[in-house]
């Protein structure tokens, strides 16, 4: 990828450099790891203490994250079969639509780095 | 004095000064002064009743100032001067304008301690915030405009229908709470329903606010449906349907968000979401509900501005607003990124964030008042919220693939709005005490327990993980170039459909009728012909002589016979 050239790092401020640092495809397994030992870090967290909730459901322990995750997903699943019914070219409602048109380019400041 | 002069109406004067003003940035500090002002004012107010006007034998409530109002107040002027701010460099005087009069209004709406004047400024909303559509100036932005337009004046005129049979029944115009069961108080909540998006009559919101200019989205977000929430809360607390009204407003738009393409119009469908929560506050109805539901409005009106800013600066850089163009600005955009983040943080209820302190006013309550199944649509969809708005907004602007965009970091006024607001967003999160003090009812709660900060994480980090997992193994459904159908298509495309078979089920029937009655014309005449043409029939010419033959046969004829 082009920002991974020297020349191009340059350009960036300090803060654009960190925030890239997530972007890198290098360090994506270093996140996920982070963020499943995290998770687990809380899932355990939940014996850590007294639990009290409205309901008993609650005083499971690692309920809100369970159901976090399967809601989640289910929310995702339900959401791709949605997209198969109600999906439509961009075009679909003519010019009476802003989705096939662009945006005034008078009304914007496109500069570029 | 202070308190007879209508908040409203100072916005209505900056808007006149506005006018005439030459062009240039003097304009633009009239825009920031006169909502400092207002709320100068609003928060120096005893409360009361105040700039009572008599007009046509019935009294009108210009100002009435308690709690509730109080806190719509300044957060709408909060609103109005941070979305200003964030307008500095628009020159452009129809929005500068519209911007004025449409706080204004809702200001004005907010206060009003009567249906008619709460209608007068009800439509004072609607006409001045479609300015901020049409000044897009596109042929998309003016048809998308008028649509709205045809819904928000819809609403208006249910209100004024369902105040006059209220007025008829109870011979009072004064805007308190109203209990469901004649036809005036169906209308007034109907069009309460309207302007705040209940499931089917939401439309208008996810098809208006992506066609407005970058700026005008930002205020738009934040008066039309909060009023609507305010209105409800005043007129409507208490009443169960709301809470199943709300619990599907929370519920069917974060299905519609995740697979929109348009972020502008995901950020409404998050609205639309987030209204839900506050209307089943209002349903709920206790003290502590309705403190839920004020205070969920207050803050959810800073976070989903500054969500608005965040694209919108990255649609003023790039000219799009869509996700399968954007991706990987952190690297050029990186304060915007961070501002974009922290509205994430906060409308996804993150400990410390402001959505954190407020939603679980609401979320409590609701399991305080059992009702089981409402609480559990309710976390199941605060996990939506984080699905789309706080992870799918920034994730696929400034993070996720790269699309190539290098634009550059957002123009200083942007950055000093979304900062202003960000920071807001963190304190009201970090030290929630005094919006608490500002809600309508005194406040017995404490959101940072050991459990509540450990669920919520627990909640949104398991659900950040499976989005993790569901990228990783390709099941997440990629952003591509679409619409997705809503119930809009009604009125976009089954209306028409219809519309068109009737027009050509009455064209074909005339025209068939039109040749029917042309043929029989015809026939008759050529009938007509036939018998009296010059040719043929009665009026052929025959000689005379033939004649007189004839009347000879016939007088020999009536001899003979005379002398049989």
């Amino acid at each position: 990828m082009d920002w991974e050239k020297p020349e191009d790092k340059s350009k960036l401020s300090s803060l654009g450099l960190a925030l890239s640092w997530f972007t890198r495809p290098q360090n994506a397994n270093k996140l996920f790891i982070g963020l499943t030992l995290l998770c687990l870090i809380l899932f355990f967290a939940d014996f850590t203490y007294h639990k009290h909730g409205h309901f008993h459901i609650e005083e499971i322990p690692g309920f809100y994250g369970v159901y976090g995750f399967v809601m989640f997903t289910a929310l995702i699943l339900v959401a791709k079969i949605l997209r198969m019914i109600i999906k439509r070219p961009e075009n679909y409602y003519g010019d009476k639509s802003i989705d096939q048109e662009d945006y005034p380019a008078n009304q914007l400041e496109q500069d570029t780095k | 004095m202070m308190s007879t002069f209508p908040t409203a109406f100072m916005f209505i004067f900056a808007a006149l000064a506005t006018g005439i003003l030459p062009r240039g940035s003097a304009r633009s500090i009239i825009l920031l002064i006169t909502p400092i002002l207002a709320a100068w004012q609003i928060w120096n107010l005893p409360f009361g009743i105040f700039a009572q006007v008599e007009l046509l034998g019935q009294s009108l409530d210009m100002m009435r100032v308690d709690k509730l109002s109080r806190i719509f107040g300044l957060i709408f002027c909060l609103a109005a001067f941070l979305g200003n701010l964030y307008a500095w460099h628009v020159r452009d005087l129809v929005q500068q304008i519209a911007a004025l009069l449409y706080a204004g209004a809702a200001i004005g709406a907010v206060f009003a301690g009567d249906l008619i004047t709460l209608f007068f400024y009800w439509e004072g909303t609607a006409i001045a915030s479609v300015f901020l559509i049409w000044a897009r100036r596109t042929e998309g932005a003016y048809h998308t405009g008028m649509r709205y337009l045809i819904i928000q004046i819809t609403s208006g005129v249910i209100l004024l229908a369902g105040a006059a049979l209220l007025y008829r029944e109870t011979g009072s115009i004064t805007f308190e709470r109203m209990t469901l069961g004649s036809l005036g108080t169906w209308l007034i909540f109907i069009s309460f329903g309207i302007k705040c998006a209940f499931p089917l009559l939401h439309n208008w919101l996810q098809d208006s606010y992506p066609a407005a200019t970058i700026t005008g989205t930002v205020i738009l977000s934040a008066f039309t449906t909060k009023l609507a929430v305010y209105a409800l809360a005043r007129g409507f607390a208490g009443t169960e349907i709301l809470i199943y009204i709300g619990a599907i407003m929370t519920l069917f738009p974060i299905f519609f968000a995740e697979i929109e393409n348009d972020l502008r119009r995901v950020l409404a469908y998050s609205l639309n979401n987030q209204l839900g929560f506050m209307v089943v506050g209002i349903g709920v109805g206790t003290e502590m509900a309705i403190n839920g539901t004020a205070s969920h409005a207050f803050a959810h009106i800073l976070y989903k501005a500054l969500l608005f800013m965040s694209v919108g600066a990255v649609m003023l850089r790039t000219g799009t607003s869509k996700a399968s163009e954007l991706g990987g600005l952190c690297r050029t955009m990186p304060r915007t990124a961070i501002f974009c983040l922290v509205g994430a943080a906060s409308i996804s209820a993150f400990p410390l964030f402001s959505g954190f302190v407020t939603k679980s006013l609401i979320m409590d309550e609701t399991a305080n008042q059992h009702y089981p199944i409402i609480w559990a649509i309710l976390v199941f969809a605060s996990a939506g919220v984080l699905s789309h708005s706080g992870i799918k907004i920034p994730y696929f602007t400034f993070f996720g693939h790269d699309s190539g965009l290098r634009p550059k970091e957002a123009p200083l006024h942007m950055q000093t709005a979304m900062g202003l607001t960000a920071l807001l967003c963190i304190v009201i999160g970090v030290y929630p005490d005094p919006l608490y003090a500002l809600l309508p009812y005194e406040v017995v709660y404490h959101p940072y327990t050991m459990s509540h900060v450990i669920g919520q994480l627990q909640l949104l980090c398991f659900a950040l993980l499976a989005f993790v997992v569901l990228m990783r193994t390709g099941i997440h459904p990629p952003e591509i170039r679409a619409v997705n159908l809503d119930v809009d298509w009604i009125y976009r495309r089954l209306a028409p459909a219809i519309y068109g078979v009737i027009y050509t089920f009455v064209v074909k029937a005339f025209t068939y009728c039109e040749v029917s009655m042309n043929n029989l014309l015809q026939l008759t005449i050529k009938g007509l012909y036939k018998l009296h043409g010059p040719e043929t029939g009665v009026s052929r010419m025959r000689g005379v002589g033939s004649m007189v033959i004839w009347v000879a046969i016939l007088l020999g004829f009536s001899l003979a016979s005379s002398y049989l």
